[in-house]
């Protein structure tokens, strides 16, 4: 009986059922208030990325051509989109997002495939992109990343309720096969018609490896599985002339500033002459031909440059709130597929935002990612929405009392009413049973 | 069954919320880290990655100055003679362009043109680059830019313009792309025209375009060049080449060249080469010939109008006096050579000084020649002649004119080469064997006439500089005492005399004004050694003036073709021509005494 009803979220209150607090229970499958502060972070992150590429968008246009409100048309447009799909992943069900985790794989990997196929424009020779015609056009990368997060949690919770989580056959093996076809497909050398794109491969696995670690897979499973994607990623690494350069790079940047090194350099300039307080908005020269992808890849280095020590500790404290939320929706949720979910999305975001950063400021090697919300870019920016809206989602059933019973018999029964924060669990008082789903 | 199992979702749930708070402390830890090195980069290396960063950035540039203006006066005005004027280079980016045929069209609405042509320059493969058109006036700049075409550009620069057309064109010279000064004035007074270029210090993008708003741009003004007002009378100047061209044109000679100057100071009054070129269309000149000013850069053997120095110097040697007669044997054999005259001349007999300028005879200024030697021509008279020639004429050398490319001629020396140099010596007492210039033969002969101080010819009478500071250009004396005062004032006389005799209609009113001068038929070298016998040069050397000379006037006609004697029959009415319209446009102060 249980592993047909662990997809449904009825089972909340059944687990709940286990236990004593009936005040808990109720408090479970509840709707409440979700948390704004996900939405208003968002939003905030994602004006100061239009801001930037908005004042540097005379470079843009000027480098290609175009009219000056071409990128920031474009990324309001994105904006919208991603308003759309934040709207969708918030309202849909998570339960109806788990059924359609395999399609959506299936769908993803046709993207893939399609993106390998399809020609490439010789600007960005990588096969990265879907072209649907027109200026239609996404990563077909952001989609996989999107359909793994819900497969891969689908994958746990299912492993989790049939108490296969530590047999290897059953859980880490498949999991590994599949991590190495699609490593094949997306990290792949050029030369293979791969898409090369070894950072989003990067990301890819550190959503797996963070949602194995929060599943609760053994640590000495996964210190042996860190181990293997160790020797894969020198695999990976090493054969390729390229990546060999960009790792050369990395340990020493300034070395080859004209050639290899030359977007690290550029950027650790930018990011260093900001300064204490930056350039000022207006002003920033290294948008101007010097630093490749400016409003892309390399867009945390030109908002240094604007804003100076200051600003990057003000968008690293955004950052860092805006984990924290996720974090505090993940210990929250409700049920192992929404906790899941959100660590997932926890991990893509917060990997990708590392990795890009850190290679701005010259502590990794250069990925050629986004930085989250922030970058142009419609399709990462419209996935990422999506993303946050799964965990907007999963914020309007967290419970205080959550499944951590031991914890919570220790500290007694009333904090269940009220949060740490002092805000009250709505709902838990005023059942409401035509609100039930 | 059910319980352990919702056991193990709970534990597994703790546990996850706990690895959810480790991997959050991780995140912390990282994003700590991050803060750290961003506080080193920004703060602790700031000054390292700013200077890396201007090294990048701050390019240096210059600012070319504005070239100064060329004038010149017209009846005490000033009038502009070269201008500046900006224009523009159309160009575009063959790559930004969608539909070539719509830019053609467009393009070609505004520059005129081919449209057809322009499209197919726009659809050029393999370039970056195309000039769709050039010299584009400001107006169609404006009109060009509001089109909008991205990969359309344009380039302004400042090209001379010549509101006096081809008025004096050799002299002036022309400005090349490159904006080098070329040939004339230009060229010789290219960096005080020019000017000082500034320097822009300016942080730009990654080609190289300064960046509007920058703390970092310093900027050092252009120091525009001087403004520079010629001598030149412009309404002489006209005069002159219009006389020069009708002469050239009516006695059939390949060109000619006219000095027109002050011989009070060696201020140009006029130069005129014919023919020139519009130095607005310079580079539609197949010829480079042309560009040359002929007056200072080219020599030639000046013939028989050498013989007013040679008798100047015999007279300030005292070897003879302006009333001093000799019996003239109508030929002289110099190193087995026969020195004769032409057979109008007549035979022997005896001549005086002024018969020697007068029939222009080769005999009389040999017989001056060997006056120098005492009675022979001998290392002392080619000595004495030389040092006329070298030091007080100032021949051999360029006079120092603010000219490109002026010319020295050439003076042989005096020193006994076995090669008849005595012959070579009689012979460049009437213009042969040596060669001068039309402005180098002026100021010899302004030297002679004006009491013998040899004033540097110079066509710059004052330069403004960019502050406004006028500096008046004082006359230069490069040479005192060339005769005495009491020679030039026997030469005038003499000089007169032979416009007297030579019937010039209409006659010179010589109670009023002087007027003087000399021809020159002047055979020309062949380049094998020997002279044409058929082709020679007119030339002509005269002054005008009231108490004293106030004009002298130089004229050389290349190979007129109209029969005679092409000194008098090219040369003298040109001269002529310009000495009457001096006193006819009352530029001549008539005589107070």
């Amino acid at each position: 009986m249980r592993p047909s009803n662990a997809r449904r979220r009825p089972v909340i209150g059944q687990r709940g059922s286990g236990r004593q607090d009936t005040a808990g229970v109720l408090a479970l499958g509840r709707k409440h208030r979700p948390d704004y502060w996900l939405v208003i972070l968002c939003a905030a992150l994602l004006s100061i990325g239009l801001v930037v590429v908005y004042a540097i968008s005379p470079a843009l246009a000027q480098a290609s051509h175009v009219s000056t409100s071409h990128y920031v048309g474009k990324q309001f447009l994105a904006i919208s989109l991603s308003i759309v799909a934040f709207i969708a992943t918030a309202q849909v069900p998570l339960s109806v997002w788990r059924q359609f985790a395999k399609p959506l794989l299936i769908i993803a990997g046709v993207a893939t495939l399609l993106a390998l196929a399809l020609p490439v424009n010789p600007a960005y020779p990588a096969h990265r992109w879907v072209r649907l015609g027109g200026s239609l056009s996404f990563q077909s990368v952001e989609i996989v990343k999107f359909a793994v997060l819900l497969a891969l949690a689908g994958f746990f919770t299912d492993r989790i309720a049939r108490g296969w989580l530590d047999d290897f056959n059953k859980t880490l093996k498949p999991l590994l096969i599949a991590v190495l076809v699609a490593g094949i497909f997306i990290a792949g050398p050029q030369k293979l018609h791969a898409q090369s794109d070894l950072g989003s491969m990067a990301v890819l696995i550190a959503i797996v490896g963070a949602m194995c670690f929060v599943a609760g897979l053994p640590l000495k499973r996964l210190a042996m599985v860190v181990a293997v994607l160790a020797v894969g990623a020198a695999l990976v690494i090493l054969p390729s002339q390229y990546r060999r350069e960009r790792l050369a790079t990395f340990v020493h940047p300034e070395s080859d500033c004209q050639d290899a090194g030359y977007q690290a350099c550029q950027a650790l300039i930018a990011v260093g002459s900001g300064g204490m307080v930056g350039l000022g908005l207006g002003r920033s020269v290294q948008a101007y031909g010097y630093l490749p992808e400016a409003a892309n890849d390399s867009i945390f280095a030109i908002y240094a440059e604007k804003f100076g020590f200051i600003g990057c500790v003000i968008l690293l404290g955004l950052l860092a709130a805006f984990f924290s939320r996720i974090k505090t929706v993940a210990e929250r949720a409700p049920d192992d597929f929404s906790r899941l979910v959100v660590c997932g999305v926890l991990a893509w975001l917060s990997v990708q935002a590392i990795i890009n950063i850190g290679a701005m400021i010259g502590l990794l090697p250069l990925k050629g990612i986004t930085l989250p919300l922030i970058s142009y870019g419609g399709t990462s920016v419209v996935f990422v929405a999506a993303a946050v809206g799964l965990v907007f989602q999963v914020s309007r059933y967290t419970t205080y009392t959550a499944p951590s019973g031991t914890i919570n018999d220790r500290k007694g029964n009333q904090r269940h009413e009220n949060r740490h924060d002092g805000r009250r669990l709505r709902g838990a008082y005023h059942p409401d049973p035509s609100g039930r789903a | 069954m059910a319980l352990p199992n919702t056991n193990s979702t709970a534990n597994s749930a703790a546990l996850g919320a706990h690895r959810v708070r480790l991997w959050y402390g991780a995140l912390l830890l990282i994003i700590t880290i991050f803060g750290v090195r961003l506080f080193y980069v920004q703060i602790i290396r700031y000054s390292h990655y700013k200077s890396a960063a201007l090294s990048d950035q701050l390019k240096q540039y210059e600012i070319p100055a504005n070239r100064g203006i060329i004038s010149a006066r017209d009846s005490g005005q000033l009038i502009p003679v070269v201008l500046n004027q900006k224009l523009y280079t159309l160009y575009a980016d063959p790559v930004y362009i969608k539909n070539p045929d719509t830019v053609a069209n467009k393009v070609s609405a505004i520059t005129g043109g081919s449209a057809s042509k322009l499209a197919d320059m726009l659809r050029t493969k393999h370039t970056r680059y195309v000039v769709l058109g050039k010299k584009l006036s400001g107006d169609q700049n404006k009109r060009l830019l509001a089109l909008k075409y991205p990969g359309l550009g344009t380039q302004g620069q400042d090209f001379r313009t010549y509101p006096q057309g081809d008025l004096a064109a050799q002299l002036l010279g022309f400005v090349d792309d490159g904006g080098q000064g070329r040939y004339g004035l230009e060229q010789a007074l290219d960096q005080q025209l020019k000017g000082i270029p500034g320097q822009l210090r300016a942080i730009t993008d990654i080609r190289g375009v300064p960046l509007a708003a920058s703390r970092d741009n310093t900027e050092v003004a252009a120091k525009k060049g001087d403004d520079i007002v010629l001598t030149l009378d412009l309404a002489i100047q006209q005069q002159v080449q219009t006389i020069l061209q009708k002469s050239v044109q009516s006695t059939k000679a390949s060109g000619g060249s006219v000095v027109v100057m002050d011989p009070r100071t060696g201020a140009v009054k006029a130069m005129a080469n014919y023919p020139s070129y519009d130095p607005a269309k310079y580079n539609e000149v197949e010829n480079a010939k042309l560009f040359a000013n002929a007056a200072v850069s080219e020599p030639i053997e000046v013939g028989s109008i050498m013989k007013t120095l040679t008798t100047a110097a015999a007279l300030d040697k005292g070897v003879i006096a302006p009333s001093t007669t000799y019996y003239d044997p109508s030929s002289w054999l110099v190193n087995g050579f026969r020195i004769t005259n032409i057979e109008e001349d007549g035979g022997a007999g005896t001549r005086s000084v002024a018969d020697i300028l007068n029939f222009s005879l080769n005999t009389g200024a040999t017989w001056e020649l060997m006056q120098l030697g005492g009675g022979s021509i001998n290392e002392k008279a080619r000595t004495i002649w030389h040092d006329y020639l070298i030091n007080h004429y100032l021949f051999g050398k360029p006079t120092g004119i603010e000219q490109g490319y002026e010319a020295g001629g050439y003076v042989p020396d005096p020193a006994e080469n076995g090669a008849g140099i005595n012959l070579t010596y009689a012979n460049t007492t009437f213009g042969q064997a040596m060669t001068a210039t039309p402005i180098q033969m002026a100021a010899a002969i302004a030297a002679a006439v004006n009491g013998g101080t040899y004033f540097q010819p110079h066509l710059v009478d004052q330069t403004i500089a960019s502050d406004g500071t006028v500096t008046k250009k004082a006359p230069k004396v490069l040479a005192s005492n060339v005769v005495s005062a009491k020679v030039s004032q026997a030469l005038i006389p003499l000089m007169q005399n032979v416009i007297n005799k030579h019937n010039i209609i209409p006659a010179f009113d010589q109670s009023q004004y002087i007027v003087g001068g000399k021809t020159g038929t002047a055979q020309i070298a062949k380049p094998g050694g020997g002279y044409y016998s058929d082709k020679f040069n007119g030339t002509y050397l005269g002054f005008v003036g009231g108490d004293s000379a106030q004009y002298v006037i130089a004229v050389f006609m290349d190979k007129p073709t109209n029969g005679g004697y092409a000194g008098t029959a090219a040369a003298q009415p040109v001269f002529a021509s310009i000495a009457h319209m001096l006193i006819d446009e009352s530029l001549v102060t008539p005589k107070t005494k």
